[in-house]
């Protein structure tokens, strides 16, 4: 079970994955709303593992995302996304996202993926 | 060619029996003797580890089939392959995404695509996937890279037991545009015209498609139980839904709190 931050700009989605993720065991700690905050909270918090969305205002989630690469090249990220932006799961793949979650998605797949990349 | 183990149903019960399967035929052997020529197969269904073949004929055979998947993966192929559909020879990935996850090991298969009365048949050569049209959810034709190149490619997102799993057929658009076209019109029932879910629904629909409880639902959304339930009959008349199980909340009665009262007092010396 891990220590987890989730990063989405919308307050229904972060609330989505925080049940999904807590039902699953995980300890969630720490939400962010937007790409500079989750480098913030992620030097903050070190958490083992980050939900990144990847479309936010400011700072996006391919970003942020290398921004903790840079703090942390070891980082431990899953990419979260709608439908259609399979460019955009190159593109985080290229900058280290350890996977990758397409919105809507469902609670057993996510658990799955999440203690995949935990034990990668 | 091959004469394999099955058990076949026959008068609802189900019979040790042997297929002799061969290049355009399969032919029933024992319990009971049964030619079934591949091209007279009109519809296959996989449940499980049955397949459901039906023979064409005035009333239609229906015959029910299981064994081990070795003996299945031919079947299915043979049929699929020679069968009374139509049939187009394309590549396809399936699945491409499984409850939201993609799926890392996903390749491109070279193989045809068998459309049946009631599945779609992916079939090449190591894999047969099916997809039954009752199960498809959403279609779409759209681009995906492809070896470097942006290319047209047919999204199937379908139900697989209770995963929704999307896949991806691949081969030239106006072959694609007559699949997708046949597809619309066998799955125009699944489609939801005039009334329009309003927000919290839609949040409603998209916490029980991510698998929540209507207790999950209630304290994700804040709303209470009776409007949680307004939602849930709308989407029951609206056929997007269906129920699952019937939650009840009881409160004790007097009898039920003499009892719990009693059970907690410290035993008497």
């Amino acid at each position: 079970m891990g220590r987890i931050l989730i990063v989405d700009d919308t307050l229904f989605m972060r609330t989505l994955l925080k049940n999904i993720l807590f039902s699953g065991g995980h300890d969630i700690v720490g939400e962010a709303g937007d790409g500079d905050e989750a480098i913030a909270k992620y030097q903050e918090l070190k958490p083992d593992l980050v939900t990144m969305d990847v479309v936010m205002p400011k700072v996006n989630g391919i970003e942020a995302l290398k921004g903790i690469r840079a703090i942390d090249p070891n980082a431990k990220v899953v990419m979260c996304t709608a439908v259609g932006q399979e460019q955009m799961v190159k593109l985080a793949i290229k900058t280290g996202a350890k996977g990758y979650i397409v919105k809507p998605f469902q609670a057993p797949k996510v658990l799955e993926e999440i203690k995949n990349v935990l034990s990668s | 060619m091959a004469l394999v183990p099955v058990k076949i149903e026959k008068d609802g019960k189900w019979l040790v029996g042997k297929i002799d399967l061969q290049q355009d035929s399969m032919n029933v052997v024992e319990p009971f003797k049964a030619a079934i020529p591949y091209k007279s197969v009109i519809d296959l269904e996989e449940k499980k580890n049955v397949l459901i073949v039906t023979v064409k004929g005035d009333p239609p055979v229906i015959y029910r089939i299981a064994s081990v998947e070795k003996v299945l993966q031919a079947m299915k192929r043979f049929i699929a392959m020679s069968c009374s559909a139509y049939r187009l020879m394309a590549y396809f990935m399936s699945p491409a995404v499984r409850g939201g996850v993609m799926v890392t090991n996903a390749t491109w298969e070279k193989g045809a695509i068998a459309v049946l009365k009631s599945t779609i048949w992916f079939v090449s050569q190591n894999k047969q996937v099916s997809v039954a049209l009752k199960e498809v959810t959403s279609m779409e034709i759209t681009k995906k890279e492809v070896q470097k190149n942006q290319v047209d490619v047919l999204k199937l997102d379908h139900m697989e037991n209770t995963d929704v799993v999307t896949s991806y057929v691949l081969c030239p658009l106006s072959t694609l545009q007559i699949l997708i076209n046949f597809l619309k019109d066998a799955t125009k029932d699944l489609e939801i015209t005039g009334e329009e879910l309003d927000p919290v629904a839609a949040q409603v629909g998209m916490l029980i498609y991510s698998g929540m409880d209507s207790h999950a639902i209630e304290k994700m959304l804040n709303i209470p139980y009776k409007n949680l339930d307004e939602i849930y009959e709308k989407l029951l008349k609206l056929g997007m839904a269906e129920v699952t199980q019937v939650r009840r909340e009881v409160q004790l009665t007097p009898k039920g709190v003499r009892f719990i009262t009693e059970s907690v007092k410290p035993p008497t010396q």
